[in-house]
């Protein structure tokens, strides 16, 4: 009697579990994981705005394979102990495609976790080469490394002639990166680097290290990190007289760095993605973003509008939702996207993506610098 | 000459934030010397005065208002008062109830009490960095012949003056006024302080005000210096002047000037002649150092066991 009950209750609950399933399966989830809040939401900003409009146009178009994609967003703060909560998190979901994470230091510890439970990530941000020096199968990105960036920003300094370059980072995964790589590129072409520094990210006072920047008469300086503290970094040597020009990452280029250097950020260059929302083929896009008012031209929205449907093509492509096999089809296909034409290496890197140096100014404008 | 200027550079550059660090350290050592216990949610009020000022600058300048010392007397007292009443809650709300109790239960509600206030501040003000306008700008520039410049902001003389006339007025308020004395007497013996009819309540309440007030002038001060404000501004602020009140000798008010003036220095000195990676690394090995050699700090009183 217990027995046949047992086995009743069992029947019951799998086939309860099957409908579940059969149920999930008309949608497909899709992650989006990035800061929402914290000091660099305004990135976060760019990257759910792109991936949604991605869905949405999916779905309009009548989704994939049939189905329709569903967003399940989760908030990372940029920080890897919460990336790593959002990966469990994503797990119990069961979301087997990832957008994200933004920020490099968050991506590397939340891929362990999608490598291990065999979910697809593509960051359409973190550009610190580790996260695909791995040999991951599932770990994807859309935009370069900092590998391609660090070399840009080191020879658009090399090509002013300076005397004396100072290089300064805030000690991350991200920032020390591209510092590094600065550095090394600029070694190359034997330019004196005065000063290799890091900083504490989260620091006001820089008062100390304008000082020495001033006393070691730097012609440029290179900062990688974030906006909030070069912000502070320029209005500071403003302040001071410093007569140096500044150069950093894609992670200084977003106008929340004029609410905090204001005056002090006209002249700042800086390495980002092409402008791919002035591209001509793009322009619609640009359109569907305007209507929604939305701005497609920060440098992660395309980026993580061509994740989402690079995912969508791949799971077209390997005709199978078995995040595997889309990422064997992502790398033996190309695919056409408003970021260009999209091939992957074995390591899961665009074969081709060029940053572009730009001069940024006090009203938030950027003009290419050629 | 070069170095020299350097060196004086580094100097006041240590000296400007280190007499911030002094303002907020006040706060820490005054409720010390009282009631015995450490307000961690001290840094958050620094915090919220800068917000505070910050709100009333913007709101003043939108009204058309331009005449800068106005501003910034309107902003500092709007601050202060947002501010102080802060305080006056903490300690009602995070103190009074569990006061004589175990000692890590007041310690555990300050630390719940600093939590809420950043989240608040979070959710009320949003998690990104705001921009402080530059309302002082320009100085005074001392060059020699080389290529160094030195220069004195005149941001940074409203930092050591204010500093300092603050000082004045806390150190001749509590030797000389009838509140001040009450202070000095609850910090002594509260038990006894209160057999005498001092109402023991106000001064506690009266020592929380203080602190906050002087903590939201270093809020307004060192966000113009600095130029923005974010809800994580006042942890790291708190842990220093913390660190300060304890290098100093806490429960002491010289101590703590004096505290937060050599904090301040070492980190600058630090960051100018070794690195700034390492400014941290000295300011809190300083303290190790001084808790290890001299546990009641350069100018506390060691503590005697009362029988």
């Amino acid at each position: 009697m217990t027995t046949s009950l047992k086995k009743l209750v069992t029947a019951v609950s799998a086939s309860v579990a099957l409908m579940g399933a059969g149920h999930a399966a008309a949608e497909i989830q899709i992650g989006i994981a990035g800061p929402m809040t914290g000091p660099v939401a305004q990135y976060g900003d760019m990257q759910f705005s792109g991936a949604r409009m991605a869905i949405e146009q999916i779905n309009a178009a009548g989704g994939v394979m049939g189905e329709q994609l569903v967003a399940v967003e989760y908030d990372d703060v940029c920080d890897p102990k919460q990336a790593v909560t959002v990966a469990n998190r994503l797990v119990n979901d069961g979301v087997q495609y990832v957008i994200g994470h933004l920020c490099s230091s968050s991506t590397q510890p939340a891929s362990d976790i999608y490598e291990d439970e065999g979910i697809l990530m593509v960051t359409p941000a973190s550009t610190s080469p580790e996260i695909t020096e791995r040999g991951y199968e599932l770990v994807f990105r859309t935009i370069g490394l900092d590998s391609m960036q660090g070399p840009v920003a080191g020879n658009y300094i090399a090509s002013q002639n300076p005397e004396r370059v100072a290089i300064v980072h805030d000690k991350q995964q991200y920032g020390e990166g591209i510092a590094t790589a600065v550095r090394d590129t600029l070694k190359d072409k034997g330019i004196e680097i005065a000063m290799f520094e890091g900083i504490t990210a989260g620091d006001k006072d820089f008062s100390s290290l304008v000082t020495k920047l001033k006393q070691a008469d730097v012609d440029y300086v290179y900062y990688g990190g974030y906006h909030p503290e070069l912000g502070l970094i320029l209005r500071q040597a403003r302040q001071a007289d410093l007569d140096a020009k500044f150069m950093g990452p894609e992670g200084v280029g977003n106008k929340d760095i004029n609410t905090i250097a204001g005056e002090a950020a006209e002249g700042l260059f800086v390495t980002l993605p092409p402008s791919f929302d002035t591209k001509a083929e793009n322009q619609e896009l640009v359109k569907a973003f305007e209507a929604k008012g939305e701005d497609p031209s920060g440098p992660f929205v395309l980026t993580s509008y061509a994740a989402v449907q690079l995912v969508a093509d791949g799971i077209e492509a390997a005709n199978s939702k078995d995040p595997f096999d889309v990422a064997e089809a992502l790398r033996s296909g190309s695919f056409e996207t408003p970021i260009g034409t999209v091939q992957y290496d074995k390591a899961g890197d665009m074969k081709s993506f060029e940053f572009v140096v730009y001069e940024w100014h006090s009203d938030g404008s950027k003009t290419p610098v050629n | 000459m070069q170095d020299l200027l350097y060196f004086s550079q580094q100097l006041i550059n240590g000296l400007t934030i280190g007499s911030a660090y002094a303002l907020i350290a006040i706060g820490y050592t005054m409720v010390y010397g009282i009631i015995g216990m450490i307000n961690f949610a001290h840094g958050e009020i620094y915090m919220i005065g800068a917000y505070t000022a910050l709100i009333a600058i913007t709101g003043l300048t939108a009204l058309g208002l331009a005449w800068l010392p106005l501003i910034l007397i309107v902003a500092l007292l709007c601050a202060m008062i947002v501010s102080s009443s802060m305080g006056w809650a903490v300690e009602r709300v995070a103190y009074r109830p569990v006061r004589g109790r175990h000692r890590l239960i007041p310690l555990i509600s300050a630390i719940g009490m600093s939590i809420f206030l950043q989240n608040y501040v979070h959710l009320a003000q949003g998690s990104r960095n705001v921009g402080f306008p530059a309302l002082i700008e320009g100085g005074f520039n001392f060059s020699a012949d080389g290529a160094f410049e030195m220069s004195l902001s005149y941001m940074q003389i409203t930092i050591f003056v204010t500093t300092l006339i603050c000082m004045t007025a806390l150190s001749l308020f509590i030797s000389r006024s009838r509140t001040g004395r009450a202070c000095r007497a609850v910090s002594q013996d509260l038990g006894m302080a209160s057999l005498l009819g001092i109402d023991t309540n106000r001064i506690i309440s009266a020592t929380f005000i203080i602190g906050a007030a002087l903590a939201a002038v270093a809020g307004l001060l060192l966000g113009m210096y600095y130029g923005s404000v974010d809800p994580l501004f006042g942890f790291i602020a708190g842990l220093k002047a913390f660190t300060a009140a304890v290098l100093g000798g806490i429960g002491s008010i010289p101590g703590a000037m004096l505290g937060g003036l050599i904090l301040g220095v070492s980190e600058s000195m630090t960051s100018g002649y070794l690195s700034g990676e390492y400014k941290d690394v000295v300011s809190f090995g300083l303290l190790i150092l001084i808790l290890l050699f001299k546990p009641t700090g350069l100018l506390g009183k060691p503590e005697v066991e009362k029988i």
